[in-house]
C-alpha cells in the first residue's frame, strides 16, 4: 500500500506497456494532440474559407462550442470507464436517468436551477456506483453489466415520465435556465470589458470537469490507481491497490459526469425529457478514443477528448454550412474522419522513421504498434 | 501508462488552444445598452420592404422548411418548397431533413441555415416540449417562424403561428373509422409511435375518447407504441401481434406510418379477417384501399402545410403583416379516406388549403 511499492509497480507497468508515448527527442508534431489541433484548425479554416459563414459567431461558434463542451463532457464519462479498461454502455440512459431525477426535482419539489443539478449529479454518481458495484462484486464483464443497465434503465425511465408527466417531459424550466442556454461569456464583464459572444456559459462547465477530471489523474493518487487498475488488475492488485473500490469509484465518475452531460443537454435544448442522452453513446467513445485514451485502459487523455470532440463537431458542422443532404452528409463525415486518423497514423510512422534513423539502437519493435493495445 | 511523460505536451497544447481560442472568439466591449439576445442581429435578419396586402415583394425572404429527419410524410414538402419559390417570388428556398430526429442536430441545422442567409423558417419540432426555446431563439434574432405539421407541447407556442394537423382529432377520425368498420362491436388495437412524445400521447387520448364513446361494446386491447422507428420494427411488432391476439381482434388502427404499411401487409398476408385503418396516403395504402385490404386511411395535409407555410412566413418576414395573435394555432386538416372516395380526396383536401389561406387572412394584420 505505501507508496515506494506503488511506485515501483509503476515503473515496472510503464516498462511492460505494448503503448508507447514518443520517445524522446521525437518532434512536437508527432504528439498526437497536436496533430488533432492542427486537423481542427485546418478544417475549421478551410469550412470557413469555403462558407465564410463559419466564423459567425452567434449562429454558428456560440452552438459549436455548446456542442463541443456537452459531448466533451460526454466523452469525459466515458473516459473515467476507460481508464480502468472498462465500457459504460448506460452512459446516455445514465444521463437520462439523473436527469429525471433533476426534473422531479423541479416540477415537484419547487428546487432551484444549482441544487436540481446537485441531485442529478447525486443520483448520477449513485447509478454509476451501483454499476461499477455489481461489476466489482460478480465479475461479471463491464460491457454486459451496463448493456444490462441501459435495458433497465430503458424500460424504467419512459414508466416514470408517463406517469409523471402529461407530454413525456418535466417542462418546469427553474429560474437561471434559460440564461444559462442563451448567455455567452460576453454577458460577463470586468468594468467595461466583457468576454466573446461567441463561448457560451455553459461551456464553463466543461472546463471545470476537464480540470476535475485532469487534476484527479494527472496529480493525485486516486487517478495513478486508477490508471494502475485498467493496465492490469493484477499487478495493482499485488501492489496493494483495492482495485474492487477503484472500479466502483470509476463508474461512480462515470456517472456523475453523464448526469452532467444530460444537464448540459437539457438546457441547451430546453426542457427534461426521456430521451434524453440517447445519442450520447457513439459520441462518448469517439472523443476519448479519437483522443488517445486506449479502449484497454491505463491511458487518458482530457486534451485529446476535447479535441476527439471538436474534430467530429467541427466536421459535422462545416458540412451542414456546406449543404451537404442527408444521403451523402454520414458518407463524408466518416471519410473526413478516415483520412484524419490516416494522416495521424503516417504522421507517427514518418515521426517513428526519424527516431529510427537518429538513434541507435533502434526503439523496440512494438514502438510503432498499435495505439489501441492488444491487452 | 501515465500522464506524466506527456505533461509537457499537455501544457504545450494547453496554450496552444487558449491562445486558439482567444484568436477565435476575442473579447468584446460593453455596449452602453447591451442585451444578451435581444433584437434583430448579425448578416442573417434582412427583409425590410413594405407594401400592400398582397405579397408585394418575396425577394428578400429566403425561406427553410426543416423536418425533424427523414420522414416520407414531408417528402412533399421539398417539391411545395419550390412552389412556394415560383409563385411568391422568394429570393430562396431550401428544405433540410438532416436533423436526424434529434432536437440537439436540428438546432445546429436550424442555426447553419440562419447563418447562411435564411431568414424565415418553417419548422417540425423534433421535441415538442423543446421546440418553443428554438423557437424563442429564432424570434429574438428577427426570424419568421412558423410551427408547420407539430404544434409544440402544452398551452404555449412561441412561433408566429402553427399550422399542424389536429393529432388528436385525426386519431379519433382513425379510431371512428375504424369502429365503424368492425361494426361498433369488438376489440381494437392501436398501433402508433414513440410513447414518450406528447403527440403520441395526444394520439393515444384520440383513439381512447373514440372507444369511451362506444359504452364499452368497443374495447382496446393495450396500445402498442415505439414501433414507427422503421419497417422492419413494425413488421415484427404486427407479426407478434397476429400470432399471439390476431384471432381476438376486429380492428387494427394505426396512427404511425410504419406501422400503418406494416399493418395493411401483415393482415393482408395472414388473411384474417381483421379491419385496418391506417394513416397518411402512401401509394402501398391507397392500393390497399382500393384492393380492400385497408378499411379507411386517415391523410393530413402536408401540401398545405407547406404551400400556405411559406406564403404566410413570406408575408411575415417580409414585414409586410403582423400575426394579430402570435402563436395561433390552426388545424391543417385531416381527411378520412375510403374506397368510396379514394380516387376525389385530393379535391377535398386541395378545397381546405385554399380555406387555410383565407382563414389566416383574418388572422393577419398588414399595411
Amino acid at each position: 500500500m505505501s507508496a515506494p511499492v506503488s511506485s515501483t509497480a509503476t515503473e515496472a507497468l510503464r516498462e511492460d506497456t505494448p503503448v508507447e508515448k514518443p520517445p524522446r527527442g521525437t518532434p512536437w508534431w508527432a504528439n498526437q494532440r497536436v496533430g488533432l489541433l492542427l486537423l481542427v484548425v485546418l478544417l475549421s479554416a478551410l469550412f470557413g474559407v469555403l462558407r465564410p459563414a463559419f466564423f459567425n459567431q452567434q449562429l454558428v461558434v456560440f452552438p459549436l462550442l455548446r456542442d463541443i463542451a456537452m459531448f466533451t463532457v460526454v466523452g469525459l464519462a466515458q473516459l473515467c470507464v476507460l481508464s480502468i479498461g472498462h465500457m459504460n454502455l448506460a452512459v446516455g440512459r445514465m444521463a437520462a436517468f439523473s436527469m429525471m431525477i433533476t426534473g422531479i426535482s423541479y416540477d415537484l419539489w419547487h428546487f432551484t436551477l444549482y441544487s436540481g443539478l446537485l441531485v442529478g449529479l447525486v443520483a448520477g454518481t449513485a447509478i454509476g456506483a451501483l454499476a461499477g458495484w455489481v461489476i466489482a462484486r460478480t465479475g461479471v464483464n463491464s460491457f454486459v453489466v451496463t448493456l444490462a443497465l441501459d435495458f433497465l434503465l430503458l424500460g424504467m425511465i419512459p414508466l416514470v415520465y408517463t406517469s409523471l408527466t402529461e407530454n413525456a417531459a418535466f417542462v418546469t424550466k427553474p429560474p437561471g435556465m434559460r440564461e444559462l442556454r442563451n448567455f455567452s461569456l460576453a454577458d460577463v464583464c470586468i468594468g467595461n470589458v466583457c468576454g466573446s459572444p461567441a463561448v457560451p456559459q455553459l461551456a464553463i462547465f466543461a472546463v471545470i470537469a476537464m480540470a476535475v477530471v485532469g487534476w484527479i489523474y494527472a496529480r493525485t493518487r486516486l487517478g495513478r490507481e486508477l490508471l494502475m487498475t485498467g493496465s492490469s488488475v493484477r499487478a495493482a492488485e499485488l501492489s496493494g491497490i483495492p482495485t474492487a473500490r477503484r472500479v466502483i469509484i470509476a463508474h461512480a465518475m462515470s456517472g456523475c459526469l453523464a448526469a452532467l452531460a444530460g444537464f448540459m443537454l437539457a438546457v441547451s435544448t430546453g426542457s427534461i425529457k426521456a430521451t434524453i442522452g440517447e445519442e450520447f453513446m457513439l459520441p462518448s467513445f469517439l472523443g476519448p478514443i479519437l483522443g488517445g485514451t486506449l479502449l484497454a485502459g491505463g491511458f487518458v487523455s482530457i486534451w485529446g477528448t476535447l479535441l476527439g470532440t471538436a474534430l467530429t463537431t467541427v466536421i459535422r458542422k462545416g458540412l451542414d454550412l456546406l449543404g451537404v443532404g442527408l444521403e451523402s452528409l454520414n458518407i463524408y463525415l466518416g471519410l473526413i474522419l478516415l483520412a484524419a486518423l490516416s494522416t495521424d497514423r503516417i504522421r507517427t510512422l514518418l515521426s517513428d522513421r526519424q527516431a529510427v534513423a537518429s538513434s541507435s539502437p533502434p526503439p523496440p519493435p512494438k514502438a510503432a504498434g498499435s495505439q489501441e493495445g492488444e491487452r | 501508462m501515465t500522464l506524466a511523460p506527456a505533461g509537457a505536451a499537455l501544457r504545450r497544447t494547453a496554450l496552444c488552444l487558449a491562445a486558439v481560442a482567444l484568436v477565435a472568439t476575442g473579447c468584446t466591449t460593453k455596449p452602453a445598452d447591451s442585451t444578451s439576445d435581444g433584437g434583430p442581429k448579425d448578416d442573417a435578419s434582412t427583409g425590410s420592404s413594405s407594401g400592400p396586402v398582397t405579397l408585394k415583394d418575396g425577394s428578400q425572404v429566403k425561406l427553410a422548411l426543416i423536418p425533424g429527419g427523414a420522414h416520407p410524410y414531408f417528402q412533399p414538402w421539398k417539391a411545395t418548397a419550390e412552389v412556394d419559390k415560383a409563385d411568391f417570388k422568394l429570393g430562396d428556398v431550401t428544405f433540410n431533413e438532416t436533423g436526424e430526429w434529434d432536437q440537439g442536430k436540428q438546432n445546429n441545422v436550424i442555426n447553419s441555415l440562419a447563418a447562411q442567409g435564411y431568414n424565415a423558417f418553417g419548422i417540425f419540432g423534433v421535441s415538442p416540449t423543446d421546440i418553443n426555446s428554438t423557437f424563442e431563439d429564432l424570434k429574438a434574432k428577427g426570424f419568421a417562424v412558423g410551427s408547420l405539421a407539430s404544434c409544440p407541447a402544452g398551452d404555449t407556442n412561441s412561433a408566429d403561428f402553427c399550422l399542424s394537423t389536429d393529432v388528436e382529432a385525426a386519431a379519433y377520425k382513425a379510431a371512428k373509422a375504424t369502429i365503424e368498420a368492425i361494426g361498433g362491436e369488438g376489440a381494437i388495437v392501436h398501433l402508433t409511435g414513440n410513447n414518450v412524445d406528447s403527440n403520441t400521447q395526444r394520439r393515444i387520448a384520440g383513439v381512447k375518447k373514440a372507444v369511451a364513446e362506444t359504452n364499452g361494446k368497443v374495447t382496446e386491447l393495450p396500445v402498442i407504441t415505439d414501433i414507427d422507428k422503421d419497417l422492419s420494427t413494425a413488421q415484427k411488432a404486427v407479426a407478434d401481434l397476429l400470432a399471439s391476439k390476431g384471432k381476438d381482434i376486429k380492428g387494427i388502427v394505426t396512427t404511425a406510418y410504419n406501422p400503418a404499411v406494416a399493418a395493411a401487409d401483415g393482415v393482408a398476408s395472414s388473411k384474417l379477417p381483421i379491419k385496418v385503418v391506417a394513416i397518411d396516403d402512401d401509394a402501398k395504402i391507397l392500393s390497399g384501399i382500393k384492393s380492400g385490404g385497408v378499411a379507411a386511411t386517415v391523410t393530413q395535409n402536408p401540401v398545405g402545410q407547406a404551400y400556405v407555410g411559406g406564403w404566410l412566413l413570406a408575408l411575415l418576414q417580409s414585414k409586410q403583416c403582423t400575426m394579430k395573435t402570435p402563436g395561433v394555432v390552426v388545424d391543417s386538416g385531416s381527411f378520412v379516406v375510403t374506397k368510396d372516395n379514394v380516387d376525389t380526396y385530393d379535391d377535398e383536401r386541395k378545397a381546405k388549403t385554399k380555406e387555410l389561406e383565407t382563414e389566416f387572412a383574418k388572422q393577419l394584420s398588414c399595411q
